[in-house]
């Protein structure tokens, strides 16, 4: 049988590409994310192994602030301990360390980097160092208040030569400095796409933070003793009170290599993710031409059953014919993966990051991955099929046609019933307040009951939707409406993958519509003031809490209040508090505060919003201990309370569950950027003039973007879009997979209805005509996808929307643009799907056709 | 059974020759074929297996193209004309009748029947195509599907779907070569109505005497060459000729 086996193959060369397709394109994404995360941990790995080559020591403070998305603020040590660390016995040389926010503003005016979400924009020391990170290919290193060297590629690309004047953004504000050195960092131009302003010690202490103190001290020794012996004795001269500690350089490179590892596993997490929905929805591809594949065999397979053939030779047969092809489509997705990955590496080159070169990584293990996915996938797909062909009865051979498959059966309407049932009674019990946890099995149960149900619902759909094709086309459409009906299971199995990639994207733009209209409602509610000055940066810096103090000074502002945001510790937990300007808040903000104005709210005091005040058990008059990022701890009275608690849109810059004023931590030793600040125009006041006046502050810092009120609202709203966009990216192989499913199907239909094509071009029927009725059928079963798709999207969106309740997402809203854009898209790639088997079908030599008996 | 003297011409070839192959492997499957069909007439064309019958039929119906020689149907000469035009002259013009497979099985009865019409986009005659229906004896399985009907029923709705049209010829391939003997007069009894009732021409070609024997007059093929024509035929005539050809 293996030979029959290879000979199948063989024999039916164009079935093996169109097989072979779909497991390429399921494994080539497998592959490609994961070649690309090899390389991309390979590549940081080799950065941060560079960049501590020369490094023994690494002293720092002990406390640390963690807060959400890896986020985390370590205190500050005085500028002192670099002399005390020099003085240490083994101790070669030190150099201070600071790693903070900073901006370069370029020539034109712009802040070089990219806003918010590219790689982050640092400002540091860089001063004579034994091991030092930085080299200075041109001037001199940076000495004094006024002088800056930057890295090569911002200097580049801020059109920045020695000698002039660069404008820094920073916590202290903005900031001009001479230009006196362009550093490179070990061998590459700028670190990881990142850009360094740097400064000395002192300056960048004072500029960046708080004058006196910095991040840490690099350790370089004199070769006397080892690393470990080196950091004891620098912890020894450290009395346990002052909370130091000191880190090996092997310590504190691995520490590095894992944070990153640990930033980049989120984002491995999503591609593995997808790559496991385009592996789902190839593996129905694959499911469908086998089954396909082993009913055009039926006779074949008939008659060797009569000749003498078992059920499991059959069967055999055909699941090594799927071991061959999970083998070779493997193989093939394993080098397209490599590819893909490349491309990757390109597109990051291409948005100007800028890593040390160290090759592509193919691990062995996304070999084998690769591979055994693969392979277990194919076989697996064609399990079924393979099984049903060895069932096939020898008579089946003496049978002229045996194509016709019969109806689904009332088992298949049963259970897929049941599953339904069951899924939507779990939904059910989670909105009548079962555990969230529970919506995932309920949803599993709907979509696959969905699928189970597929071919009952195929042909009454099919022939539903054919309708407007049959009354538009005349007898085309009514062969085309009858084409996708004929073979429901086919149909079913063809428009699965369309529908599990609809009901994705449905529900993710039905998610995304419902942030939308939230945040536009919130905002609208809540923001009294006539313009807003944004960022989009987040987490790392953002605007400095000093350019409203520069605002309200403008002639025609009444007043400007900005809001930020620190990181502190509320028992040992990392939280975010918002931070307010109390005296000008009311003017701008409204966050429906109970009773009182937040402008009576001191440094002592904090504001809860009603729930957390609720679920956390602090009643007005109770304490909160908060404990900064600088090692001090704050205990601070609840003042009041208030109602408008917009959490589940806290990405989106709305104010959280806690409030407390900006006079809270001042003279602290922490970081505290404001996102936001808020302008209402006094009355009688030029608009215009004042408008352009604020402008002229923002270009004169280089930093915020000036929107009035429903800009800004429309921009908050879009940002929620940049999230949509990147797993609309992450869904289109999914789609493609789809698609390339669609035009399999087509073609192994067109194959197996020759004849019929033949005797309709005998009898008149053109070949436009031909391709009118291939298109027609490949759109009527791309629709049946894409509208059961749309109805399970819109479910499952209201219940993802449901489930995120509690984070204060209350509105449901349909996406009702998506959805039309949905259906319009499967329309076109219905049409498209068709070019090439509607080709096919008409290239089919009507002599041929009819003389087969 | 008279064959009408004032008939026309509906479809003829001249000097017809047909190559298969190349060099070494040349078939010369048609070899300086000259015929004429008269309209109004059962025309049968008969030979052993590889005559080049089935081969001479493709050519006049514009199914395949000659080597040499012209074939035409109603005064047209089919080698001049593009992949379009001559669809549009088998839809309009001519009627087809195969041996197995006439039918697409999407459609029903009726749909099979109005086939070419729909194709063209024309209404047709109504009157005639009732007629036709009546003539074929169908007007009770009008919307059934070609798998709910026998195999009688289904060369039925072909020959149907031959006359819809009103076509100039109707070219038929073995139409019995399928059925049973009863079933195949049945056929051939409806064959001969469409001549005689409907004033149809027909081409059929077949290797059963006693489905030629239908005919009006049969032209015998024999390695590709016209050896014979015999008019008023019979079973019994039919068969000693066929001998004689060495089948």
């Amino acid at each position: 049988m293996f030979r029959i086996a290879l000979k199948n193959i063989l024999g039916h060369k164009a079935r093996l590409v169109l097989t072979s397709l779909a497991v390429i394109l399921g494994t080539a994404f497998l592959a490609g994310t994961s070649v690309f995360s090899a390389t991309l941990d390979r590549t940081f790995d080799n950065l941060f192994q560079d960049v501590f080559k020369n490094i023994d020591g690494y002293v720092r403070s002990a406390e640390v602030v963690e807060g959400d998305f890896g986020l985390q603020e370590r205190t500050r040590i005085p500028i002192e301990y670099v002399d005390k660390v020099r003085a240490v016995p083994g101790v070669a040389d030190v150099s201070p360390d600071i790693q903070a926010f900073a901006r370069i503003i370029a020539k034109d005016g712009k802040p070089l980097g990219s806003e918010g979400n590219g790689p982050p924009t640092f400002g540091s020391v860089a001063e004579e160092f034994k091991g030092a990170l930085w080299t200075i290919v041109d001037g001199a290193f940076p000495k004094g208040a006024n002088q800056v060297a930057l890295d090569e590629a911002s200097a580049q690309n801020g059109g920045y030569v020695v000698g002039d004047t660069v404008k820094v953004v920073a916590q202290a504000g903005s900031r001009d400095f001479t230009l006196v050195g362009i550093a490179s960092y070990g061998d590459v131009r700028s670190p990881g796409g990142a850009t360094f302003a740097l400064f000395d010690a002192d300056t960048a202490a004072e500029f960046l933070g708080k004058p006196g103190f910095i991040d840490a001290i690099l350790v370089v020794g004199d070769g006397t003793r080892s690393d470990t012996e080196l950091a004891g004795d620098i912890d020894a001269i450290f009395d346990p009170t002052a909370r130091v500690e000191t880190l090996t350089g092997a310590e504190i490179t691995k520490e590095t290599q894992d944070d990153i590892g640990q930033a980049l596993s989120f984002f491995d997490l999503l591609l593995n993710t997808f790559s496991a929905i385009a592996l789902g929805v190839g593996s129905f591809v694959i499911y469908n031409v086998f089954s396909i594949s082993a009913a055009q065999r039926q006779r074949e397979n008939a008659l060797l059953r009569a000749i003498g053939a078992s059920r499991k030779q059959i069967s055999r047969s055909m699941l090594i014919e799927s071991v061959v092809v999970g083998v070779v489509g493997s193989l093939a997705g394993l080098i397209g993966g490599v590819g893909i990955s490349v491309g990757l590496t390109g597109l990051l080159e291409a948005l100007g990051i800028d890593t040390p070169n160290s090759g592509l990584v193919v691990p062995s293990s996304t070999v084998v991955t690769t591979l055994v996915v693969g392979v277990l996938v194919t076989v697996a797909s064609a399990f079924l099929p393979a099984r049903r062909a060895g069932r096939v009865p020898p008579l089946a051979a003496m049978r002229a046609t045996a194509l016709e498959t019969t109806g689904p059966g009332r088992v298949r309407t049963r259970s897929g019933l049941g599953l339904i049932g069951v899924g939507l009674a779990v939904v059910g019990a989670v909105i009548a307040g079962a555990s969230n946890s529970w919506l995932g099995v309920g949803i599993l149960g709907v979509f696959a009951g969905t699928i189970v149900l597929g071919p009952v619902l195929a042909r009454p759909m099919a022939l539903f939707l054919g309708r407007p094709a049959a009354a538009m086309r005349g007898v085309t459409g009514t062969m085309a409406r009858q084409n996708a009906a004929r073979n429901p299971k086919r149909t079913a199995r063809t428009a699965s993958p369309v529908l599990i990639g609809v009901a994705l994207v449905t529900a993710v733009s039905a998610l995304a519509t419902s942030i939308k209209g939230q945040i536009n409602e919130l905002f609208t509610d809540q923001f009294k003031g006539d313009y807003a000055i944004s960022t989009t940066i987040l987490g790392f810096g953002g605007l400095s809490p000093s350019l409203a103090d520069d605002i309200n000074t403008i002639d025609g502002v009444s007043s400007a209040t900005g809001i930020g945001t620190i990181l502190v510790k509320i028992g040992d937990k990392g939280r975010n508090l918002t931070v307010i300007s109390p005296s000008t808040f009311d003017a701008n903000y409204d966050i429906g505060l109970v009773g009182i104005d937040a402008k009576t709210l001191d440094s002592n005091g904090i504001l809860l919003s009603e729930k957390w005040s609720r679920n956390n058990d602090k009643p007005v008059g109770s304490t909160v201990t908060v404990t900064l990022a600088d090692g001090t701890e704050r205990t601070l009275t609840v003042r009041g309370l208030y109602t408008k608690d917009d959490a589940a849109v806290r990405g989106w810059r709305g104010v959280g569950s806690r409030v407390v004023s900006r006079e809270m931590f001042a003279g602290a030793n922490l970081q505290s950027f404001d996102f936001g600040i808020y302008v209402s125009v006094s009355e009688g006041a030029d608009r215009a003039k004042v408008r352009a006046a604020l402008q002229a502050v923002l270009d004169d810092q280089g930093q915020g973007k000036l929107l009035s009120k429903t800009e800004y609202i429309d921009e908050q709203a879009g940002e929620v879009n940049q999230l949509l966009g990147l797993i609309y990216g992450l869904l289109s192989l999914s789609v493609i997979i789809a698609v390339v499913g669609i035009i399999i199907t087509l073609l192994l239909s067109v194959f197996e209805r020759q004849r019929e094509i033949g005797l309709l071009r005998a009898v008149g029927m053109t070949k436009s005509q031909v391709r009118t009725t291939v298109r027609w059928e490949s759109v009527i079963t791309s629709l049946l996808g894409a509208v059961t798709g749309i109805i399970l999207g819109i479910g499952l969106g209201w219940t993802i929307v449901f489930a995120l309740r509690d984070q204060g997402l209350t509105s449901f809203q349909l996406p009702a643009g998506a959805t039309v854009l949905i259906m319009v898209m499967s329309f076109v790639v219905g049409v498209a799907a068709a070019v090439y088997p509607g080709w096919r079908a008409t290239r089919v030599d009507v002599l041929d056709a009819l003389v087969i008996t | 059974m008279t064959p009408r003297t004032t008939s026309t011409v509906a479809g003829r070839t001249r000097g017809a020759t047909k190559i298969f192959g190349q060099r070494d492997a040349v078939v010369r499957a048609l070899d300086d074929v000259s015929v004429e069909f008269r309209a109004g007439e059962f025309t049968a064309i008969m030979g052993p297996s590889g005559s080049g019958k089935s081969t001479l039929m493709h050519c006049i119906a514009g199914l395949d193209d000659l080597t040499s020689g012209t074939a035409e149907i109603d005064g047209i000469d089919l080698s001049g004309l593009k992949d379009k035009d001559l669809t549009e002259l088998r839809r309009g013009k001519i009627g087809f009748i195969f041996q197995s497979f006439n039918l697409v099985p999407t459609l029903t009865a009726e749909e099979n029947i109005r086939l070419p019409l729909l194709l063209g986009n024309e209404d047709g005659d109504e009157a005639w195509i009732q007629r036709v229906i009546d003539t074929v004896n169908l007007r009770n399985r009008l919307t059934h599907r070609p798998s709910e009907l026998s195999g009688g029923q289904q060369q039925r709705v072909a020959i149907g779907r031959a006359l819809a049209s009103r076509p100039h010829i109707i070219f038929a391939d073995e139409p019995t070569g399928n059925l049973d003997s009863t079933t195949g007069t049945e056929i051939l009894k409806f064959m001969r109505r469409a001549v005689d009732e409907l004033g149809q021409t027909i081409v059929m070609v077949t290797h059963d005497p006693v489905a030629a024997s239908y005919a009006d007059r049969i032209i015998f093929l024999a390695d590709g060459k016209v050896a014979g024509e015999m008019v008023e035929p019979d079973p019994g005539k039919v068969l000693d000729r066929m001998k004689t050809l060495g089948d």
